[in-house]
């Protein structure tokens, strides 16, 4: 957002020469009475002006960077997660469609004052956030699918070694209608709002380049981003999902196992990217309610309240399984155990999860429909998601769990400065 | 920092806190016709919250605090404009030429909440100037004419139809159903300016709680299911008798309808619409899978408005009619490909591909087409 005003701006707290002596005695007597009646200090926050919520409203993520936002940032409360068939006909009309995408997202991360035109014609905003589009905390990060390499723009030697299109593992159910996409864009903000009035935005400006193929929507309680690293969030089974997971903040944990590294065997333009996995998870939470409590904490390894491991004092006790090769403590089935061994041969396999829960009615026979979108990132799908999956197979929980839908993604590298545009590196290889 | 003593020490001058002249936060004020007024008293501005267009702007300040203040319009930390020395009781305004944004002002006591400016950005390129009567009065009459003939032969074949389900013709009757249809299909817009014919002659069972049985579900996909799925033509003469008797009066009320210019020009966009929220997947003719048909009559209708008005908008924005041509010609294209006959394949054949490659121009023919009515200046 460009600002012009009529007069030049002066910076607060830099006296200009020609500064009226009035005004100076007045400043003066002011401050000496104590009164700081002119706001003087006008960068200090005053208190009243701020609620929690202009608060929240003004909370930004960055949109340059060697990595697209959304991935290792604090998950806001709601998301939506959109998978596109892409219309290009051509390259160049993929150079505009990511042009476009990098515009427009730039614009809605950073907010400002939405266009206007005559209002014989349909306004170019939904109008959805007002006349100024605030920040809101808003991601959108933009991954393609293994159907993007097929060779119909001639990217087919460039996709990422290990991007394969989802298949069916034995406890699913996959809806074709709910799989897949050539593009995935995920969106995340503070209000629900927020991502609405993004994904129409989007939607609106690339009309002849993308076609909507399925959605779902996310939720996190509310206060998640201030209560991040105090507690973890509950998923829908009513466990504390995320205990041991990635810390997202140690940039070097997140090099190792999330970000494509420069001169790996990958081909060179993914470097700073992450394979993204999407699983819509349906939960069968009326079976999982009527579940004793020992049961259900055997099948998943914690204590429901607590989170702490079966056997173990507290949520984050350091523990591993060397004890217990028999699973006396905590069974040889359960689900934390098999998702992450805690062996040293085992940290290939750590992910960077990012899931939301989510509830969208109820199905024919009257049970309903919710459960966890799974999201997560990895710098190697095969020795991440899929070897996690693969070791879950099976597991006691499926029983209360049925996948349905998601898909495999190459989450794009960031756009590093304003001269570049998302996915220009894998154009230009 | 101002201590509780300062604020609430006791009032020596009684000032009333009243706003002079309250303004809705969402009413745009512009331009230095009116002054924005903005009113301070000892706990902040009233109103807290302003709207304002983008260059200049005037602003009253009137000071209904106890004390000497000043006020500005921030940017962050920046001070974007002021007006210092307002004296209690004393108005003062400050012209500011405002780019487009969210700012602050001050609002007296520096621990008042600090008010929000909101300077809307103006609409670009100024309002349309209207087409003259006269230049669309051709168009005009040259639609009147095609309406008339599209609904002369929607009462033709629907009688030829109805003549095939009377005689027990099944084969006949399911031939001559998406021909009856595509007519209706080709004036839609106009059709649906009377909405009791409209839903007697083309409601889907999606509308009824009991879908195809609901005793409300008749005209053409009433007689569609009977005819396609239950290979019932004794059944559908019923429906058949009341389907002609409602074509007949819509054709006698078009006849003496005197279409409004811009029911026209939306008649574009209306049909884009029709295609973009039903045709697509394929659920308009869902029982004798003839949606090619509709779909065509759609984008025929479309096209036949958009044409006649083609030299007015070409006048006005050459990019813009470049575009629909070209998205018009992609449509026509992958119709092309699945006529057969006089008339369409089943929808069943339509490739999956073609369905996703049709989404692309249909939907930038809503975009485009939906800006018509504006483009040439007509609420």
């Amino acid at each position: 957002m460009t600002r012009r005003p009529g007069r030049g701006p002066k910076q607060r707290g830099a006296a200009p020469p020609n500064l009226s002596s009035r005004r100076s005695i007045l400043k003066l007597g002011a401050a000496a009475g104590g009164v700081a009646s002119f706001g003087i200090a006008a960068a200090a926050p005053t208190p009243a002006a701020q609620t929690d919520d202009t608060e929240t409203a003004h909370q930004s993520q960055p949109f340059f960077g060697p990595h697209q936002s959304g991935i290792v940032t604090p998950q806001p409360a709601a998301a939506t997660v959109v998978a596109f068939d892409v219309l290009a006909h051509d390259r160049a009309d993929l150079e505009r469609l990511f042009r476009t995408l990098t515009e427009r997202i730039r614009f809605l991360m950073e907010g400002g004052p939405i266009a206007a035109r005559d209002p014989l014609l349909p306004p170019p905003d939904s109008g959805l956030l007002g006349p100024v589009v605030v920040p809101d905390n808003l991601t959108v990060t933009v991954a393609v699918g293994e159907s993007f390499f097929d060779g119909r723009f001639g990217l087919k030697h460039l996709k990422p070694k290990h991007l394969v299109r989802m298949t069916r593992f034995p406890n699913d159910a996959l809806d074709a209608s709910f799989c897949h996409g050539d593009l995935l864009i995920q969106i995340c903000a503070n209000r629900e709002e927020t991502v609405i009035h993004a994904l129409r935005d989007i939607i609106k400006n690339m009309p002849d380049l993308l076609a909507v193929h399925w959605k779902i929507d996310g939720f996190l309680p509310a206060d998640t981003v201030r209560r991040l690293g105090k507690e973890t969030v509950r998923n829908l089974l009513g466990f504390k999902d995320g205990t041991a997971n990635l810390a997202a903040s140690d940039t070097e944990l997140m090099n190792r196992h999330v970000w494509i590294q420069p001169g790996t065997d990958e081909p060179s333009w993914t470097a700073g990217g992450t394979y993204q996995v999407v699983r819509v998870i349906r939960n069968l939470v009326e079976r999982w309610d009527r579940t004793p409590l020992n049961e259900q904490q055997k099948i998943i390894g914690r204590s429901k309240m607590s989170g702490a491991p079966l056997g173990a004092d507290s949520e984050h006790d350091q523990f591993d399984y060397v004890g217990d090769p028999e699973g006396i403590r905590v069974p040889l089935t359960a689900h934390i155990r098999l998702a992450n061994p805690r062996t040293p041969q085992t940290d290939v396999n750590l992910i960077l999860r990012r899931p939301y829960n989510f509830s969208r009615g109820v199905n024919k026979n009257g049970q309903l429909d919710m459960g966890l979108l799974f999201v997560c990132f990895q710098s190697n799908l095969t020795s991440g998601f899929l070897a996690v999956q693969s070791r879950l197979n099976g597991e006691a929980l499926e029983e209360y769990i049925k996948p349905v839908g998601g898909g495999y993604f190459f989450a794009l590298p960031g756009v590093p400065t304003p001269d570049r545009f998302l996915g220009d590196v894998l154009l230009s290889a | 920092m101002p201590t509780d003593a300062d604020i609430h020490r006791p009032l020596l001058v009684a000032v009333p806190v009243v706003a002079l002249l309250t303004l809705t936060p969402l009413a745009a004020l512009s331009m230095e016709a009116l002054p924005v007024n903005v009113t301070i008293t000892d706990k902040g501005c009233e109103p807290n919250s302003l709207i304002v267009t983008e260059g200049k702007s005037m602003f009253a300040i009137k000071n209904a605090s106890r004390r000497a203040l000043e006020w500005e319009i921030l940017d962050g930390v920046m001070v974007v404009e002021e007006r210092e020395n307002i004296f209690p009781g004393f108005t003062q305004t400050l012209s500011a030429n405002l780019s487009p944004g969210e700012y602050q002002m001050t609002c007296g006591l520096l621990n008042n909440p600090k008010g929000k400016l909101i300077v809307q950005a103006a609409a670009t390129g100024g309002p349309t100037a209207p087409v003259s009567a006269l230049d669309l009065a051709g168009p005009l009459a040259e639609y009147k004419l095609y309406v008339s003939s599209e609904v002369d032969a929607l009462l033709a074949d629907t009688q030829a139809f109805v003549a095939a389900i009377n005689a027990n013709d099944l084969a006949k009757a399911q031939a001559l159903y998406a021909p009856a249809r595509i007519h209706y299909e080709r004036i839609e817009p106009v059709a649906e300016l009377f909405s009791d014919l409209d839903k007697a002659i083309d409601v889907r069972a999606d509308d009824f709680e009991k879908k195809e049985d609901d005793p409300g579900f008749v005209g053409f996909h009433k007689i569609e299911k009977l005819l396609f799925v239950d290979n019932n033509t004794a059944a559908a003469q019923q429906v058949a008798e009341q389907l002609t008797k409602d074509v007949q009066e819509l054709h006698n009320r078009i006849h003496n309808l005197t279409i409004p210019a811009a029911k026209m020009v939306a008649g574009a966009a209306d049909l884009i619409e029709e295609v973009a929220a039903t045709k697509i997947a394929g659920e308009e003719d869902r029982y004798s899978h003839t949606d090619l048909w509709d779909f065509q009559g759609n984008i025929d209708g479309a096209q036949k408005i958009y044409t006649l008005l083609r030299p007015l908008a070409a006048k006005r924005n050459a990019a813009f009619v470049k575009r629909v041509d070209a998205n018009f010609k992609q449509v026509d294209a992958i119709l092309a490909k699945y006529k057969s006959g006089n008339g369409f394949v089943s929808y069943d054949k339509v490739q999956e591909s073609d369905r996703k490659a049709m989404k692309g121009p249909i939907t930038t023919l809503a975009e485009d087409l939906s800006t018509l009515r504006g483009q040439l200046g007509l609420e």
